[in-house]
């Protein structure tokens, strides 16, 4: 019982507003003014180096030409073909762990955690070895069977492309987001179905499932504004068969001999307005939760597999394998191939891609460049992040709701359109020109784009740790200042390390975002695997991105141990 | 002296105003108790005397310095207070031991280490946690922290103790036990002590002083006795302790006392030597008349009936519920009513009894 007004609410503190004010306006101007540029941009039609004119010739461009049709409706028919398949799988998976006495589910659920990390660029390299369609090796040994001519595969296609987002990110993020909501569901409303007599297939169908639908769909919102953002596995499986999407044809306008800014702007702000719908669909859904903490108050009996236990494990465990196993091994395998992919030629197995990658300048000032640019996107977005969660959820400053849904629009910005955002605002502001080509710059692309993720890692933590530790900090005589260096961060460490463990992550394999911004100068090795690639060096490319994923994964497991759990819906 | 006045504030959330223009005093060395039902406004007023809210109109004083005003345009920060308080949760900081956690209120304010470790090793052995510093906060029971949180206010002898229900999170026995301990402390030190609670035992035991609050409102401020014999009002009675209502008709009104004929099938009458506040009723007007249960006279109807001011009964339904007996006695004409039978004797369902109403622990309150 309390005595407070029926209504909960979060403890609110004082802070001073002018602090408030400058991180809402250093955030705004981060966030907000390169969308406003790039809107901007779209309607001015002159060349570059042209005196600004503006029309609606890139609008029209954007809609009229086959080629970016095609793309939009190729990011289209992508984004939901991923989510139609990997939606009812990830709910069976995750219900499976969450819900049924499953052997080894701490295991497999770390597995699906793991696979999380691993950068969609290293994955699609191993997916290539496997699925060539010439020398792929499930397509080699397929070939021999009887009756089978030529490998049945194409990983060069719609349904390769697809594949690799399935197991890329599709189906590994939302499992380890409906896992533990799942596991959070109150038990008695399966008990009460059981009672009923119902089995247990059926009360998962008819009571969990419907129960569940508001964060399946949450997470079927996110996971479709994660699928539009997709960049480098068709930059690298769609090119080959002139298969754009999107954002790959956006890269495109801008990287030939004559940038297409307009058009290409104009297609960037239609994938943009068509996210918008889809945030705010997710804010709402989630709203009602969010200041919900988890009290573990009830029993949660698993349900027994009974005979089904050992298929369900096989089951699982290949999924597994596939989404961690698979990529881990093989480009692993890969960095060792004299030549990439091919695995019938006299002396396959090499260590000279590893000698020539690591003696090469250029790689050994990508690796200064990213270790720089990962460490300092970790400390700095743990700085700004934590400040905006911290004035979102515990003061009353009056911009505090437009901090909030600002920390959000990163979202709906695809990371070659921020990338993009980006090259405008340090380009098109004179004071800022000076930082183009440093990687002071992709620090502040890497805060921006990890600002979602990171803020809403925090406020939970924050909701979490109750206002009361707070209270008593400043009763006893601390200001706020000395109480949010010695209570706050310090109870906070944990899940602020964990957040800049992501953020080094992140901004290590991030390629979308940078791919615009980077010269030789910034270059980190994610954009580096991506040149190698453009220049058919595959087995160099092959090394970088298997450093990049352990790095990833190091990342990963620091985060775990660290306490970070997957509940960040 | 007064350590804290409240004077006309009023705290709005939303649409819903949790403090409707409260004014009080606390005077020193009293504990004050803000007793009402969840959502009455005691918790609001507490956080903002702690500087927690801030009021949205009416004035703050503490020892007399104003340290919250709408109309002054003043608002001292909750650190600069000088206040204790025990939260609802302890909010017992995890990251730090037992020691470090007392010490950190006096690291705060400058005091030299020697003096720190002298006054958190004082106030520890005084609550019984002498020998604990180094234990980690995260493995002390329930009371412990409770008495951790409580040395941590107190061991900067702050100018009033600020209680938000400490008691509420501790199982029944602890309970009573640590409502001796604090009460036995609070005398020793005479520190000055605003308590919020809603559970009146907690209330009654422990003040001098309560203020009994509804809707954002005080309903009336007095001592324990006072509260509960003299109530000023219905909510006042009804939320303290148990009232036994009965309904009927004002007879007579000679001065000071009041005489009410029973409703319906029950014919008798009662009289009551004390009206409700707010003056006399007319004779003839619908009227309750009030009583403590435990200050019916309940005898066997095979004795002598009582005097005056008797109504006979019978025990429809008998609970034995360990040190005494509740019963439900029909009173005929459809009135019922619940009372608390001494052990000592025998009872029985269907046994007719007769019951006594002192006249003077009676009231008659208007209908």
């Amino acid at each position: 019982m309390t005595g407070a007004v029926a209504v909960p609410r979060p403890r609110r503190v004082e802070l001073p507003a002018v602090l408030c004010t400058v991180v809402l306006g250093v955030v705004a101007f981060c966030v907000v003014f390169p969308v406003v540029l790039v809107v901007l941009q779209s309607f001015q039609v002159a060349a570059p180096g042209q005196p600004a004119r503006f029309g609606l010739d890139g609008w029209r461009a954007a809609f009229s030409e086959p080629g970016l049709r095609g793309a939009l409706l190729n990011t289209l028919t992508v984004t939901f073909v991923r989510q139609l398949l990997s939606l009812p799988l990830a709910v069976l998976i995750a219900w499976l762990l969450a819900r049924t006495n499953l052997p080894g589910r701490g295991w497999l659920e770390f597995g699906f955690w793991a696979a999380f990390f691993l950068p969609p660029f290293t994955v699609t390299l191993s997916w290539i070895l496997l699925l060539d369609p010439e020398y792929g090796l499930i397509n080699t040994w397929a070939a021999r069977l009887p009756l089978v001519s030529r490998g049945p595969f194409d990983i060069y296609s719609f349904w390769g492309i697809v594949w690799v987002h399935l197991v890329t990110g599709s189906l590994t993020v939302k499992v380890i987001l409906l896992a533990p909501a799942f596991r959070n569901m109150n038990a008695a409303f399966e008990e009460a179905s059981l009672v009923a007599g119902a089995g247990t297939v059926r009360t998962a169908l008819r009571i969990t499932v419907p129960v569940m639908a508001p964060v399946i769909l949450s997470v079927l919102l996110l996971g479709t504004m994660v699928s539009l953002q997709t960049f480098e596995v068709e930059q690298v499986l769609g090119l080959p068969f002139r298969f754009f999407v999107f954002s790959t044809m956006i890269y495109d306008l801008l990287v030939t001999r004559v940038p297409r800014y307009d058009a290409a702007t104009a297609l960037g702000v239609t994938v943009l307005v068509a996210m918008l719908p889809l945030v705010f669909m997710q804010q709402w859904l989630t709203r009602g939760r969010r200041y919900t903490t988890i009290t573990g108050q009830f029993q949660n009996r698993p349900h027994a597999l009974g005979r089904w236990r050992l298929p369900t494990l096989a089951f699982v465990s290949a999924v597994v394998v596939i989404v961690l196993g698979v990529p881990v091994v093989f480009a692993l395998l890969g960095t060792f191939m004299t030549l990439f992919g091919f695995f019938n030629v006299p002396a396959p197995w090499t260590l000279n891609n590893w000698k020539t990658v690591l003696t090469d300048e250029l790689f050994l000032r990508a690796l200064r460049n990213t270790i720089v640019l990962a460490a300092g996107t970790a400390v700095a977005a743990v700085l700004v992040h934590s400040l905006v969660a911290y004035i979102v959820v515990r003061t009353r400053y009056a911009g505090r709701h437009a901090l909030d849904i600002i920390s959000w629009l990163p979202f709906t910005v695809p990371g070659v359109i921020l990338g993009l955002a980006m090259l405008w605002l340090f380009l098109g502001v004179d004071a800022l020109r000076p930082l183009y080509g440093t990687t002071a710059l992709l620090i502040i692309v890497g805060v921006v784009s990890g600002l979602p993720l990171g803020v809403q890692i925090i406020k939970s933590g924050l909701l979490q740790l109750g206002g009361e530790l707070e209270e008593a900090s400043r009763i006893a005589g601390a200001s706020w200042w000395v109480t949010y260096r010695k209570i706050v961060l310090r109870l906070m460490a944990p899940t602020l390390l964990a957040v800049g463990m992501i953020m080094f992550v992140g901004a290590a394999r991030n390629i979308g975002s940078f791919a615009l911004l980077t010269t030789s100068a910034n270059r980190p090795l994610s954009i580096l695997q991506l040149d190698y690639i453009a220049q058919r060096k595959f087995e160099e490319a092959v090394v970088v991105a298997s450093i990049i994923m352990f790095l990833s994964l190091a990342g990963a497991l620091l985060a775990r141990l660290l306490g970070l759990r997957g509940s960040v819906g | 002296m007064t350590v804290l006045r409240l004077d006309g504030v009023i705290k709005v959330f939303g649409m819903v105003r949790a403090l409707d223009g409260a004014s009080l005093e606390v005077e020193r060395g009293e504990v004050f108790t803000l007793l009402g039902p969840s959502g009455c406004g005691k918790t609001t007023t507490l956080r903002l005397v702690a500087g927690l809210e801030r009021p949205d109109a009416g004035e703050i004083a503490l020892r007399g310095r104003i340290v919250a005003s709408v109309p002054r345009r003043v608002f001292v920060a909750p650190h600069k207070r000088n206040l204790g308080m025990v939260f609802q949760s302890y909010a017992i900081w995890p990251h730090m031991n037992v020691y470090e956690n007392v010490a950190y209120p006096l690291r705060l304010r400058g005091v030299a280490r020697g003096a720190v470790r002298e006054k958190v090793t004082r106030v520890l052995d005084l609550v019984g946690l002498a020998g604990m510093e180094t234990r980690a906060a995260t493995l002390l029971s329930g009371g412990q922290m409770q008495r951790l949180a409580l040395c941590r206010a107190l061991v900067y002898e702050p100018d009033l103790l600020l209680l938000d229900e400490p008691f509420s999170n501790l199982d029944a026995k602890l309970r009573e036990q640590m409502r001796v301990e604090l009460k036995v402390l609070q005398r020793r030190l005479g520190v000055t002590v605003l308590f919020v609670t809603h559970d009146q035992i907690e209330a009654l035991s422990l003040s001098d002083r309560i203020a009994v609050m509804q809707r954002g409102r005080v309903e009336q401020v007095g001592a324990p006795r006072e509260l509960y014999e003299r109530p000023a009002s219905a909510f006042v009675r009804d939320f303290l302790g148990q009232t036994v209502i009965l309904r009927g008709r004002v007879a007579s009104g000679p001065a000071g006392a009041v005489s009410v004929e029973m409703n319906g099938g029950l014919t008798g009458r009662i009289l009551a030597r004390r009206a409700a506040p707010g003056g006399a009723l007319p004779p003839g007007a619908d009227a309750h008349v009030a009583i403590r249960p435990e200050d019916i006279e309940v005898a066997p109807a095979e004795g002598p009936p009582p005097k005056d001011n008797g109504l006979p009964g019978v025990i429809d339904a008998l609970l034995f519920v360990g040190d005494r007996y509740e019963a439900r006695v029909a009173l005929g004409g459809g009135q019922r009513i619940m009372l608390l039978l001494p052990r000592a004797r025998e009872w029985r369902e269907g046994q007719r009894v007769h019951l006594g109403f002192p006249p003077d622990v009676v009231s008659v309150w208007p209908a």
